[in-house]
């Protein structure tokens, strides 16, 4: 019988809706627990979600490149790409190759941040807390590379229909050369660490485990789902922008518990630098990336596209509709932090409280989005609050 | 079988045939057969070889319907195909696909709090999961285009 | 959690006593996490930000300085009132980026009330989209040299 209800307020990005963020009214993880195992899972009330989809169907369609962007500040660059290549499509435009090389590096930085960012999150939410300093410390570089490529460390506001905003030349080449065979180094001895140290594997082998068959069934995305033997890379299979010409591998392993996830991130991120430093070595100089703002329609044709990118957390996908006009008559955004989080019940069952904060963090949640959780004694109705982070050494009788 | 065979021999549920950008296929089902037609994609393919993107619900109010798009991608080949239906606006119902495949649990949850679609059997279904409590309290339906938000 | 009984010995007026040693608390009022993982880089060894004694408190009622992210919509802001009512004093607002300062792209949206300063009285306004944490580090920095 569940002794406890432990709540989660988490925050899920949603771009749906008239609303902006209301934090007030979260996703609520209500897990019930009895003793240390936890017996059930609700996902309930409401989500955090924005006016963006509304938004964008009051705004022009270039309007709305800078609102995809802002969608997540994480996968900006993701996002404003998708949208910008759901409008290419509809207007029958095709970049030149050196642009769409420069898309590839942005996009490919972005994802060895993330995956940084994330896995600094883990070590710290298992006790580990020189090694997120460590971590965040290396990842400034990433940051400084952004910044040479982009002019802004996170937001990039980069992607414009036909190309990019900026080109780079020879310096800027060899300063992104010289921090990715730097990053290089940094990475894999951090993934070494994440495979000998004992104190990560023993909290995280064997912990929210997911078999092949549920990842489908139950539509999880990326890197939680690669983690268990499923061979899905929107990169392989649209083979958008420059990934028709860059040879990489698609990363996946067969154990389909935390570790794995975390593990198909390390490897993903040496990918990444690998498909960046060939992209730097091969940078084609067939036209100027930056197109001609100037030459852009005002007023779209009619018709509908759909677009899938790669995201750090999974596929994320565009549909966007235009019925003639130079606003859109539907934009859909579907975020892969949307299918994994809201699915995720199923992973927790059977498995401690201090074991939650793991699983989540595996899924690659919004990282600044977790805050309090209130745990709630079903015996005596007592009801406390502790911070996130504790949870993870939660014993019995705390 | 083939991907493109094992598609073919779920024809009878096709009314037309359609494209989205850049090529993704769309096949227009009728919506009282749409039970039929995933329980028969799971049966042909396996639950390992398929699984539903996202659920993409249109309003459009000058033909009096609501567009629902189903996007599946079918593995290991990855390739998304579009299912694609259209119900009354003025009584949007279909059945629920959740006893079926339970991806679908996000899109439909989603689909019903924003244009107000009810999936017979879904349990889940409920406003203020995604909409905040003032727009629910005025039965506002957000993405419909005849919402006052 | 024990809780400090940091009322007793605070009254408005020194406030220059936590000059020293500011404890920060982060508040998202539902921001892309742009300005988030910006203030949560400004922690970590690169900017050192415990030279200026600054760090993460562990809860609101140990915090300081409130820091506020995201541009604020109707239920975030009665959230954020209560965060701020909960701080002791002496206690300062700082917003960061443009969201928080008035709404940022998102100002013209149904019910975002546009900018922190419509719930909070702010202290200072880090503008960016996001603010390097640098500039969040010399804001507070600021803030601080405005104390004495």
């Amino acid at each position: 019988m569940a002794k406890t209800v432990i709540e989660i307020p988490y925050v899920v990005e949603l771009p749906v809706g008239p609303q902006h963020p209301a934090l007030h009214e979260p996703l609520l993880i209500k897990a019930y627990a009895d003793g240390e195992e936890i017996v059930k899972v609700e996902i309930n009330t409401g989500y955090n979600h924005r006016g963006i989809e509304k938004l964008m169907e009051k705004n022009n369609f270039y309007r709305g490149i800078f609102i995809a962007g802002r969608v997540c500040g994480i996968c900006n660059s993701v996002h404003a790409n998708c949208y910008v290549r759901a409008l290419e499509y509809i207007l029958g435009v095709e970049p030149s190759r050196r642009a769409k090389c420069l898309r590839v590096l942005a996009m490919e930085l972005e994802r060895i941040h993330s995956h940084m960012l994330i896995n600094a999150v883990m070590a710290e939410i298992l006790g580990f807390t020189s090694l997120f300093m460590n971590i965040m410390l290396d990842r400034e570089k990433v940051m400084k590379a952004k910044e040479i490529l982009t002019g802004n460390r996170v937001l990039a506001d980069y992607m414009m229909i036909g190309g990019v905003r900026r080109d780079i030349d020879g310096v800027k080449r060899d300063k992104l050369l010289n921090l990715l065979n730097r990053i290089e180094v940094d990475v894999k001895r951090y993934k070494k660490i994440f495979e000998e140290d004992d104190t990560l594997l023993k909290r995280m082998v064997e912990i929210g485990l997911l078999s092949r068959t549920d990842s489908t069934k139950y539509s999880f995305v990326g890197p939680v789902a690669r983690g268990s033997g499923v061979r899905i890379d929107s990169r392989a299979s649209d083979k958008y922008d420059a990934y028709d010409e860059i040879p990489f591998n698609v990363i996946t392993r067969e154990e389909g518990d935390s570790w794995a996830r975390m593990m198909v991130r390390w490897d993903e991120t040496l990918e990444a630098i690998s498909i960046s430093k060939y992209a730097l070595e091969h940078l084609p100089s067939d036209a100027n990336p930056v197109p001609d703002e100037r030459r852009l329609p005002r007023a779209f044709p009619e018709g509908s596209s759909y677009a899938r990118v790669e995201a750090q957390r999974g596929e994320l996908t565009y549909f966007v509709e235009s019925r003639g006009g130079a606003n859109p008559y539907r934009v859909k955004i579907r975020t892969p932090s949307f299918l994994n989080i809201i699915h995720s019940s199923i992973l927790y069952i059977g498995y401690t409280i201090a074991d939650l904060p793991v699983i989540l963090t595996s899924l690659d949640p919004c990282v600044s989005c977790m805050e309090r959780v209130t745990i709630i004694d079903l015996d005596n109705g007592v009801s406390r609050k502790i911070p996130f982070k504790e949870l993870a050494n939660w014993r019995r009788g705390d | 079988m083939s991907f493109e065979s094992k598609l073919s021999s779920l024809k009878k549920y096709f009314v037309e045939e359609q494209l989205i950008k850049p090529n993704r296929k769309v096949y227009v089902f009728k919506s009282s057969d749409i039970k039929y037609l995933f329980k028969e994609l799971i049966d042909n393919f396996g639950f390992d070889n398929l699984y539903v993107s996202t659920i993409v619900g249109t309003d459009l109010l000058k033909e009096g319907l609501i567009r629902l798009d189903y996007y599946v991608v079918f593995l290991p080949e990855e390739v998304t195909v579009v299912f694609r239906t259209f119900i009354s606006r003025e009584n949007p119902v279909i059945d629920s696909l959740i006893d079926i495949i339970p991806g679908v649990l996000s899109g439909e949850c989603e689909t019903h709090d924003l244009l107000g679609v009810v999936f017979k059997g879904n349990p889940y279904l409920k406003r203020g999961f995604f909409v905040p409590k003032d727009i629910v309290d005025s039965k506002e339906y957000p993405l419909r285009k005849d919402s006052k938000v | 959690m024990k809780e400090i009984a940091v009322e007793k010995q605070y009254v408005t007026g020194l406030a220059k006593i936590i000059r020293y040693s500011p404890w920060l608390v982060h508040f998202n009022t539902g921001a892309c996490n742009g300005c988030d993982i910006e203030v949560l880089a400004a922690i970590t060894p690169l900017y050192d930000p415990e030279r200026f004694g600054v760090k993460l408190a562990p809860s609101i009622r140990h915090g300081d300085i409130l820091v506020v992210t995201g541009a604020v919509t109707k239920k975030a802001g009665e959230r954020l009132k209560r965060l701020y009512e909960q701080m002791p004093n002496p206690k300062f607002v700082i917003a960061v980026g443009a969201c928080a300062i008035d709404g940022g792209v998102f100002n013209k949206a149904y019910s975002v009330l546009s900018g922190a300063d419509k719930v909070v009285p702010v202290d200072i306004y880090i503008p960016g989209c996001p603010p390097r944490p640098e500039a969040i580090l010399d804001g507070i920095v600021k803030l601080l040299s405005k104390l004495k």
